[in-house]
């Protein structure tokens, strides 16, 4: 008992004391008027302390005021003062107890309505759920004078009181059945231990379980209340759900916007460069066929010299030709079309062997060897298709390996599967970019240098493959240097 | 927390269960035998009534003891109990000091505190005791200003002999083994099975009866009346206290020194 309400129980006990004290010095009847004056102890106590509270000092009233009826019946017989001071006594009794109880039931409605506005305030926090729980489990310890406060939500997560539930726990009963359940004892201390657990309701649904336990006594008021208290409860924590879920699905569709948003941005800088970098690989051929054709058309030249420039233009125009071919490619990809391809059944090794050849002997600054592993299977696919596939690996290894360097083209058949490897001796890829290189306009960074390009290359070798069933990856190649694998199904 | 992290397993002991029932018919039977060949006037009365108190009582320690102990398998701790108790009674009618004999049960109790929690004997609360005997003494106090102002019992002044005989007595068996028995057994096993005020009161009945069935009490219709209003008090805030404080000390000491008081009316003899 803390020092304030000892100080408070002082008064009704002085009182009590102070009229038996002068009831025993003027030597009183039972029936004398002051015996009224009983009443002010019992009730200020009544009031202040419950039913408890009432019944102690009714008690300490009926012993001090006991003896001045018992000894006029001692004295006198059941005379009508007796009887005053009997009926006396019997109202003391009936009021510590009315009064204590009225008062302890006021004080409980009172109570009840705080520990729901506490519990509002609580709820009312936009903090996460868990920080939310745990600070709804102090206000309800705190509040309905429990010693310990549990909740558990309808998936079964605890959010307070515990780190886990038992599937054979009072809770997870609860949880299941949907129906409040009181332990009258849950432990072996010398107190018993009572626990009530109720279901946390929310339109006609079980949110969860609110689990109390207390070294005391749960009235069956307080465990009606409850109840009542769980449907109220389970409203608020729903409520406070739904808001945490809806603050977290906003700060994902920020998250999705912000990306979306950088991505667009990426997007609109790649092709703004695609515009100045196509323009550029357009302007170069072009620049080299208007200077040929000039000096073709005002000048005389020797026969070898008029073959060699012409070898020249129309290098020049197929290379014009490969990059309008990619911005069709591209353009129908960007509607959602596939390549056109004109598959037939064909031997994959004389085009591999060709397309080597071809660059073996225009491009006498790298070394280039061809390895295949045996017999390939045939493959169903268009002949042009695969052919610009291997040239721009091929073409790629080359551009981007330093003179002198080996490129190896290997070729083999494997569970159903052809593949090619291309593998360079260049600077290689990072691997965080080795998933990016195949997306359109897409270059990588400190590679502008090495060569011309549109960045459109490898976008198009991955749609070319992908339309036929297959694959393209890229990977780290032993030593320095990468490894493009091209993987297509063979015939059986 | 026992609600989520426990397995719910529902009561299913008995509010009565575990009773030594053996122990108890041998007891009962003693305790019959005497008082039957007291009133046939086979034996002197003093004896049979050493040997009828000496086994009710060890009856209620023995019955408190096996609800109480931790160590079921300790089989002979009733039987030691209802011997301690009996040996008292028994010293108690050799010589007026022999009733020191009583202390053997309190001793002997808190040689076995740890083994018994349900007793509170290990770390009695020292507030709550001084309260105890507090409340003791203004009953008492009551009691007696009662008793001799308004109904003209006479107050006694004891000797030294008297007062420890009758303190040996109150707490080494009356007061000591209905503490033990009522509030340490089986106000403990009432309280979990239902609540406080209904288990206080069906333990406080019981004490009740206890008294009344003592063939030692006074039963005039003043001394009765005034038992059951200071032995209903007394066993209400007892139980409280046990309640309170988890031990049963305090409710020692309130009876102690409110049948202390008690004893110093002429009506007792």
């Amino acid at each position: 008992m803390s020092a304030a309400r000892i100080r408070t129980a002082l008064g009704p006990a002085a009182i009590l004391l102070a009229i038996t004290a002068a009831l025993g010095v003027a030597n009183a009847a039972p029936a004398t008027p002051w015996r009224h004056v009983y009443l002010v102890p019992v009730v200020l106590a009544g009031i202040r302390f419950g039913v408890a509270g009432g019944l102690v000092a009714a008690l300490g009233a009926v012993l001090a005021f006991g003896p001045f009826v018992l000894r006029e019946i001692e004295g006198h017989g059941p005379t009508r003062a007796a009887a005053e001071g009997i009926v006396t006594l019997v109202v003391l009794a009936v009021s510590g107890a009315a009064v204590g109880s009225l008062a302890a039931r006021a004080r409980r409605q009172r109570e009840r309505y705080d520990t729901l506005r506490a519990v509002q305030r609580a709820l009312a926090d936009p903090a996460p759920l868990d920080r939310t729980a745990a600070r709804l489990a102090s206000v309800l310890t705190q509040r309905l004078r429990v010693d310990a406060v549990g909740l558990v939500l309808d998936d079964g997560r605890v959010v307070a009181g515990a780190d886990h539930v038992d599937p054979r726990s009072v809770a997870a009963y609860v949880l299941a059945h949907r129906e409040p359940i009181f332990v009258i004892d849950a432990g072996t201390g010398s107190r018993a231990r009572r626990v009530v657990v109720v279901p946390l309701t929310s339109a006609g649904e079980t949110v969860g379980v609110l689990a109390v336990e207390r070294l005391g006594d749960f009235s069956r008021e307080e465990r009606d209340a409850l109840v009542g208290f769980g449907a109220a409860l389970g409203l608020a924590l729903d409520n406070a759900r739904l808001a945490a879920r809806q603050r977290r699905f906003a700060e994902e569709l920020e998250q999705k916007v912000s990306q979306a948003t950088a991505r667009l941005a990426e997007m609109d800088r790649l092709k703004s460069d695609f515009v100045a970098l196509a323009s550029h690989e357009l302007r170069t051929p072009l620049t080299a066929l208007q200077g040929f054709s000039e000096l073709l058309a005002t000048r005389a030249f020797a026969p070898t010299e008029v073959r060699r420039l012409a070898d020249i233009m129309r290098a020049e125009i197929e290379r014009l030709g490969r990059i309008v071919s990619d911005f069709l490619d591209l353009s129908r990809l960007e509607r959602g079309l596939t390549p056109s391809i004109r598959r037939a059944v064909l031997d994959p090794a004389p085009l591999i062997a060709a397309a080597v050849e071809l660059f073996r002997r225009t491009r006498t600054s790298h070394r280039l060897e061809l390895h295949v592993d045996g017999t390939l299977p045939h493959v169903d696919a268009d002949a042009d298709a695969l052919d610009r596939v291997l040239k721009n690996l091929i073409g790629n290894a080359l551009k981007y390996s330093p003179p002198g360097s080996c490129v190896r083209v290997r070729a083999r058949a494997t569970e159903g599967i052809v593949a090619v490897d291309v593998e360079d001796e260049g600077p290689g890829i990072p691997p965080e970019e080795r998933a990016r290189i195949f997306e359109p306009y897409y270059r990588m960074r400190d590679t502008a240098a090495l060569g011309h390009g549109t960045g459109l290359g490898l976008s198009v070798v991955k749609s070319l493959v992908e339309a036929h069933g297959g694959t393209v990856h890229a990977e780290a190649a032993s030593g320095t240097g990468t490894r493009m694998t091209v993987m297509l199904p063979a015939l059986p | 927390m026992y609600a989520i992290t426990d397995p719910w397993v529902p009561p299913t002991r008995g509010l009565l269960s575990g009773m030594p029932m053996p122990l108890l018919l041998v007891l009962g039977v003693l305790t019959a035998s005497a008082g039957a060949l007291a009133a046939a006037e086979l034996v002197p009365l003093t004896p049979a009534r050493a040997v009828g108190a000496g086994g009710a009582q060890g009856a209620l320690l023995a019955m408190a003891v096996t609800w109480a102990r931790s160590e079921p398998r300790r089989r002979a701790a009733p039987l030691i109990a209802a011997i301690v108790v009996f040996v008292g009674a028994v010293g108690a009618t050799l010589s007026p000091f022999g009733a020191i004999a009583y202390l053997a049960a309190p001793v002997w109790l808190w040689r076995q505190r740890d083994r018994l929690p349900a007793f509170g004997l290990a770390r009695p609360p020292i507030g709550i005791c001084a309260a105890g005997a507090a409340l003791g003494a203004l009953l008492g106090a009551h009691l007696l200003l009662t008793a001799s102002l308004t109904l003209g019992y006479g107050v006694r002044v004891p000797t030294a002999a008297h007062l420890m005989s009758w303190l040996a007595y109150d707490a080494g068996a009356n007061v000591l083994t209905s503490e033990a028995f009522f509030r340490g057994a089986l106000l403990d096993r009432a309280q979990r099975r239902w609540h406080f005020a209904m288990a206080s009161a069906f333990v406080t009945l019981l004490s009740l009866a206890r008294y009344f069935v003592d063939p030692l009490l006074p039963h005039s219709l003043e001394v009765m009346a005034g038992a059951v209003f200071y032995l209903t008090l007394l066993s209400l805030a007892n139980c409280w206290m046990y309640w309170c404080s988890g031990s049963i000390v305090p409710g020692i000491a309130a009876g102690v020194v409110f049948f202390a008081c008690y004893r110093l009316l002429h009506v007792v003899s």
